[in-house]
């Protein structure tokens, strides 16, 4: 599943926790803004990941799934690309 | 799904939450999620954190050490299978067996067919060339394998085989700086034979998880025999990929001018041929772009990458030394 999250979270020490938390299941693409390529287990284990860390009545996240048609319809202008996952070289 | 593969020399290997992070002079060189890894490969020197470790282990990702020529080291794997029932299978059929004779023959006839397919595919397209004396050769061969009675036999039958279709290789290189003569390793001091020799630590590298995942001993083979700390069964399920995807990089590689020659170095006493850092970048990703690549599995009449091929092609001999099928059936291209 393609997923694009977004988050509003007004408190800077909550936000850094679900920047990290997100870090490691999808890329950075903009501020608030995450695109995840997830199985559905790795996707629920993100959602309960995110739920603990959450006020509900002061912060959103929102989770927008994108179909395998609608991904190659994206468009950029500037920014970060996304990244080819086939091969990763340090 | 991706391969990490480490070359920075003393690079640091750790984690933090669920990413792998790789620091080289404290500065962050790679961040990966883990979820996006299926394994890491460190060509070279390089420590790890006690805690990434674990983690591999949990999320099931192989490590492989090689050395910074290619050439394997060892390899850290989760916990061993349970199927004890397919390993007593595996050394059931050991030796001279009716089993290990047919799965040897599978897994050489496999090789020289397609070793036979990329030579009449060349000359389909070059007709210029004269490759008629290697296929012939390679058909006597494929044509005796099936009276072959004993394992020596069929490694008679795999070496004459290999011998005519490295007779030809050179020929399937289209481009002038190259050339190849003979297969030599150990270390290889030809820029072709570097190549080739990296090409199988890699797919050996991929062929061996294949077999741990289903199950399998690796050690005990049938083709190659008993030998201390080497992988028998990983370089017989090999032998039918060889051609298909290393040499075929290998060729695409050369022809394709990706690779030239100031990609490689040679050292001075021993005459070892070998990769700059961005030749070896390059020669990765391309082996990476192979592993992906999807075709229709002749068996199983389905849409499958390589990678995944390893895998079926392993538990296809599971099946077969089970009882569960008549016959193995090795990869053979159309």
């Amino acid at each position: 599943m393609f997923i694009v999250v977004s988050y509003d979270i007004p408190e800077d020490k909550r936000r850094t926790k679900i920047h990290k938390v997100l870090k490691s299941y999808g890329q950075w693409m903009q501020y608030s803004v995450f695109e995840c390529n997830l199985t559905e287990t790795q996707y629920a284990k993100l959602r309960a990941r995110l739920a603990k860390f959450i006020k509900a009545d002061e912060d959103s996240i929102r989770f927008y799934f994108l179909c395998a048609c609608c991904q190659g319809k994206i468009e950029r202008i500037g920014g970060e690309m996304p990244m080819d996952t086939t091969v990763f070289f340090a | 799904m991706g391969t990490v593969y480490i070359t920075q020399e003393d690079a640091f290997i750790g984690k933090v939450d669920e990413r792998l992070n790789v620091k080289y002079e404290k500065k962050t060189i790679l961040d990966v999620p883990l979820i996006k890894i299926d394994g890491l490969v460190v060509m070279g020197r390089a420590s790890i954190s006690p805690a990434t470790i674990a983690e591999l282990v949990n999320y099931k990702i192989p490590l492989t050490f090689l050395t910074n020529k290619g050439k394997y080291i060892a390899r850290l794997e989760p916990e061993m299978s349970k199927n004890i029932f397919l390993r007593s299978a595996q050394w059931k059929a050991m030796g001279e067996s009716t089993q290990a004779i047919h799965v040897s023959k599978g897994f050489v006839r496999g090789k020289l067919k397609n070793y036979r397919q990329s030579l009449l595919q060349a000359q389909r397209r070059y007709t210029e060339l004269n490759l008629s004396a290697g296929i012939t050769q390679l058909e006597s061969a494929i044509a005796n394998l099936a009276q072959a009675t004993s394992i020596d036999s069929i490694r008679g039958l795999e070496g004459a085989g290999s011998a005519a279709y490295f007779s030809c290789f050179n020929q399937l290189i289209r481009v002038e700086n190259f050339q190849f003569h003979t297969r030599n390793r150990r270390p290889p001091t030809d820029p072709v034979n570097s190549l080739l020799s990296l090409g199988y630590a890699l797919l050996r590298h991929d062929v061996q998880g294949a077999i741990n995942i289903v199950g399998f001993d690796p050690y005990l083979g049938y083709l190659h025999t008993e030998r201390y700390g080497r992988p028998s069964l990983a370089l017989d399920l090999m032998e039918e990929f060889r051609p298909v995807i290393v040499d075929a990089v290998v060729l695409a590689a050369i022809n394709r001018r990706i690779l030239v020659p100031t990609d490689f170095i040679t050292e001075p006493v021993s005459n070892a041929v070998s990769l700059t850092k961005e030749g070896l970048h390059k020669f990765l990703r391309l082996y990476q772009e192979k592993k992906q690549t999807k075709f229709k599995h002749p068996v199983m009449q389905k849409q499958y990458t390589y990678q995944e091929s390893f895998e079926i092609q392993a538990r296809l001999l599971a099946k077969y030394l089970m009882g569960e099928i008549e016959k193995y059936p090795p990869l053979v291209m159309k």
